[in-house]
């Protein structure tokens, strides 16, 4: 185990270095167009990633919260079409902390919010029917897990996904995001641990998007700084554009701030209670997420929305992680309601309070 | 013709137009089908009482309507169906009243009438890897020879090559002048040996836009828009037009006769679940910029009606127009929530194409500097490059 409150620096490392070498351009272009990339999904497996926080003695790899988001992070930054959250630490997660087996190959999870899907539970058999919307790559998961609740308590229902019916969708990204229709299938009743139930799962969610954010802002922030250095108007680089420098003051704000409030949030879901740290982390990750796609792509002129260059597998990421688990308007509406229930005398120790500052 | 009442323009429009109803909702700017027929048989429907350029001469496609007389028009066209005329804007918007300013005669009983009856499809060659937002600095050359110049260079991010006909195109005929004053317009024909096409992909999909390589193209000296030397001018009549929104008459999403609410608020209506006092402010804030947009639109348009050219307050219809879309396109995407990022989701194309409207016809910046220079009279940007030769301002950073 590692210092739980740091990352393994080997970690960001590692992932950096792996992703560098099988994750350029016309890796990510080919992803888009074939739907999967089992390529740098087998590279990434390899290293064990995928796993990272889940325990060893659950077949997992090992390693803290912290690590896996900074893999997450990673992953973000360089747009890694696989669904690593969803095997790791939102899938492997629920499956792990209901005393199931980890499936080798890559696993996802039925995102909260928008589907219909009705579980019954019958002796130690659990029935799930109905349709999931929006699941990340389940034309390629081996396993599709879904929370559910069930008289009052929280199981996890691991699908194979023969057993059921996929119908391909993809997101603003190309990524997969499908339709997936269950037909009474039929597992084994796996009740979670305490304290893990659909809102945890999905501050989790949320958790896990705030990540990936961070990262692809990152480096959509760096990418602009370095096109409008090159690129040539007038006699002189644009960069040297007033106008121009607006732009590239707002993504590299964008990027600290989100990378600050991922990283806080991470740390605080590492201690424990963090649903505070995790509203605002994806609340402010939504709307850096919208103002650096915007100036970036001005910076950027027409190059930046041709496919042969990569900025669009940066933006078309944010546009989409911006909506899933939580857009604008549910996190606000949750915060907001969070703050009034404190009363006017907590407001301040909430905010620097955080989690741990309020019942 | 004399002018008609409004109920005399809708009598003359019912007989060879579908009324609109209120659920004839419009494509997106070049990200609609590959369709071109409904535009065509459009406007060879309305080329003979000439209804879709009215301010145009009546030989060429239009009924030399005054521009009170062609905003009534305009008014009454909305009620019916409009296609799509992406594809036949350039002519339609921004080539043809270009010709009517800078061509000959012969030029413009050659172009104008097929441009008005949606014959011929035009594109427009300006950009160019190292000429974005310096257009000035075009290099695709032209030098004559006899009757004839030969043509070569590369072209970028020309939308629509692929349908055109002809292109108007912009080329460097003298490199040893400052870099505005070196530049002819040609009309150039598409299918002219020596000149490629290659589809670039944008990141909406739409793949309308290409790369055009021209090796040794031959262009007769009777395409020549203007006189030789006089192409940047000829550019600017050009690019106002495209700014001033020209092109874009018909399909128009303002309110049909009848119609209280635009189609985009009954389409908002119709995805929010919740429809809460911060919505309804980001609805209501929206409707009030486009209304005062269009009035605003509407007096430049006249103004430039009047004048015979639009000015710069096409930077500023252009930039109110750039805000509308993309406050638009945000709000429907917003409202529509995590099924918003899906393929079939509302707002998902516009979101892809809303950055490329601050970009297209002249970035943002661009028309500030323009507004800043021209309407304020700022103090201008630093030009280094002004007097200097094309050929050694052209070699490195000044
Ligand atoms: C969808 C689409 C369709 C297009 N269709 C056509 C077409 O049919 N035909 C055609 O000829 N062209 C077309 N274009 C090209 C378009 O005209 C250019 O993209 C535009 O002029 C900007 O040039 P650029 O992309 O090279 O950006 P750049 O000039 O490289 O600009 C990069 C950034 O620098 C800023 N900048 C540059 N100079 C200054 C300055 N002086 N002051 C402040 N800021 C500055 C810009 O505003 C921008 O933010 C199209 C572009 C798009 C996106």
């Amino acid at each position: 185990m590692t210092d739980p409150v740091h990352v393994d620096p080997l970690v960001t490392e590692t992932a950096d270095r792996l992703f560098s070498e099988i994750c350029g351009h016309e890796a990510v272009q080919l992803a888009e167009t074939r739907g999967e990339a089992p390529e740098i999904w087998n590279a990434f497996a390899d290293t064990g990633f995928p796993w990272v926080s889940i325990d060893e003695a659950a077949g997992g790899s090992g390693g803290s919260l912290l690590d896996a988001l900074e893999v997450l992070r990673v992953v973000g930054y360089h747009a890694a079409p696989i669904p690593a959250a969803e095997t790791g630490i939102l899938g492997g997660w629920l499956l792990a902390s209901s005393g199931q087996e980890l499936p080798a190959g890559i696993v996802t999870v039925v995102p909260n919010g928008g589907s219909e899907l009705r579980g019954s539970v019958s002796g130690d058999e659990l029935t799930v029917s109905g349709r999931a919307l929006r699941v990340p790559w389940a034309r390629v998961a081996e396993r599709i897990v879904v929370p559910l609740e069930v008289d009052g308590q929280t199981v996890v229902a691991s699908i194979d996904v023969e057993d059921c019916h996929v119908e391909p969708m993809t997101n603003m990204a190309g990524e997969p995001r499908d339709t997936v229709d269950f037909d009474e299938v039929h597992v084994p009743v796996a009740p979670t641990e305490s304290g893990i139930d659909l809102e945890a799962f999905r501050f989790r969610g949320a958790l896990s998007r705030a990540a990936l954010m961070a990262g692809a802002i990152e480096k959509m922030s760096q990418l602009t700084v370095s096109y409008t250095n090159d690129r040539v108007q007038f006699g002189r680089p644009v960069a040297k554009f007033q106008a121009v420098q607006q732009h590239l003051v707002w993504g590299a704000q964008d990027a600290a701030l989100a990378r600050m409030v991922a990283e806080t949030a991470a740390r605080e879901a590492n201690r424990g209670a963090a649903q505070f740290e995790i509203a605002a982390a994806k609340l402010i990750a939504n709307q850096a997420a919208a103002r650096a796609t915007k100036a970036c792509h001005q910076a950027h002129g027409a190059m930046g929305m041709t496919q042969e260059y990569p900025l669009h597998h940066l933006s078309r990421r944010l546009w989409s992680w911006r909506k899933e688990y939580g857009g604008d308007a549910e996190w606000t509406k949750w915060l907001g309601k969070v703050a009034v229930s404190q009363g006017a005398d907590q407001l301040y120790p909430l905010i620097t309070g955080g989690s741990a500052n309020f019942n | 013709m004399s002018e008609l009442s409004e109920e005399q323009i809708r009598a003359e429009l019912d007989l060879i137009l579908e009324r609109r109803n209120a659920d004839t909702r419009l494509t997106t700017m070049g990200a609609g089908s590959d369709d071109l027929n409904e535009g065509r048989s459009y406007l060879a429907n309305t080329v003979n009482g000439g209804w879709h350029v009215p301010t145009w001469p009546e030989e060429h496609g239009g009924q030399d309507a005054s521009a009170s007389h062609n905003a009534r028009i305009g008014r009454v066209l909305r009620e019916f169906v409009v296609p799509d005329l992406y594809p036949f804007a350039i002519g339609l918007g921004m080539v043809g009243p270009a010709l009517l300013t800078h061509g000959n005669s012969a030029q413009q009983r050659e172009w104008l009438k097929p441009i008005a009856s949606g014959e011929s499809i035009w594109c427009q060659m300006f950009s160019e890897p190292e000429a974005g937002s310096d257009l000035a600095n075009v290099a695709l050359s032209a030098q004559q020879d006899g009757e004839e110049w030969i043509v070569g260079g590369q072209k970028t991010w020309t939308s629509r090559a692929m349908w055109a006909d002809w292109a108007i195109c912009l080329a460097r005929t003298d490199p040893g002048q400052p870099k505005h004053k070196g530049l002819t317009m040609f009309a150039l024909p598409m299918s002219l040996d020596g000149v490629e096409i290659r589809p670039l992909m944008q990141m909406n999909r739409d793949a309308h836009f290409s790369e055009v390589f021209v090796d040794g193209a031959r262009v007769l000296d009777r395409w020549r828009i203007g006189d030789i030397g006089e192409g940047w001018r000829v550019a600017m009549t050009v690019l106002a037009h495209e700014r001033a929104g020209g092109g874009s008459r018909g399909g128009g999403d303002g309110n049909a006769r009848g119609l209280k609410l635009p189609s985009w608020i009954v389409d908002l209506q119709g995805l929010a679940n919740e429809q809460s006092g911060a919505w309804r402010n980001q609805v209501a804030n929206l409707y009030a910029h486009d209304a005062t947009s269009r009035w605003t639109s509407q007096r430049a348009a006249d103004e430039a009606r009047s004048s015979g050219s639009p000015g710069p307050a096409g930077s500023g219809a252009k930039l109110r127009s750039v805000k509308s879309y993309k406050g638009r396109s945000y709000l429907t995407n917003m409202t529509s929530g995590a099924h918003g990022m899906l393929e079939d989701g509302h707002g998902y194309i516009e979101t892809m194409t809303a950055p490329s409207m601050s970009i297209r016809g002249g970035t943002d910046e661009i028309q500030r500097n323009i507004l800043g220079e021209r309407v304020l009279g700022l103090p201008g940007e630093p030009r280094l490059d002004r007097d200097v030769p094309w050929s050694e301002s052209r070699r490195g950073l000044i």
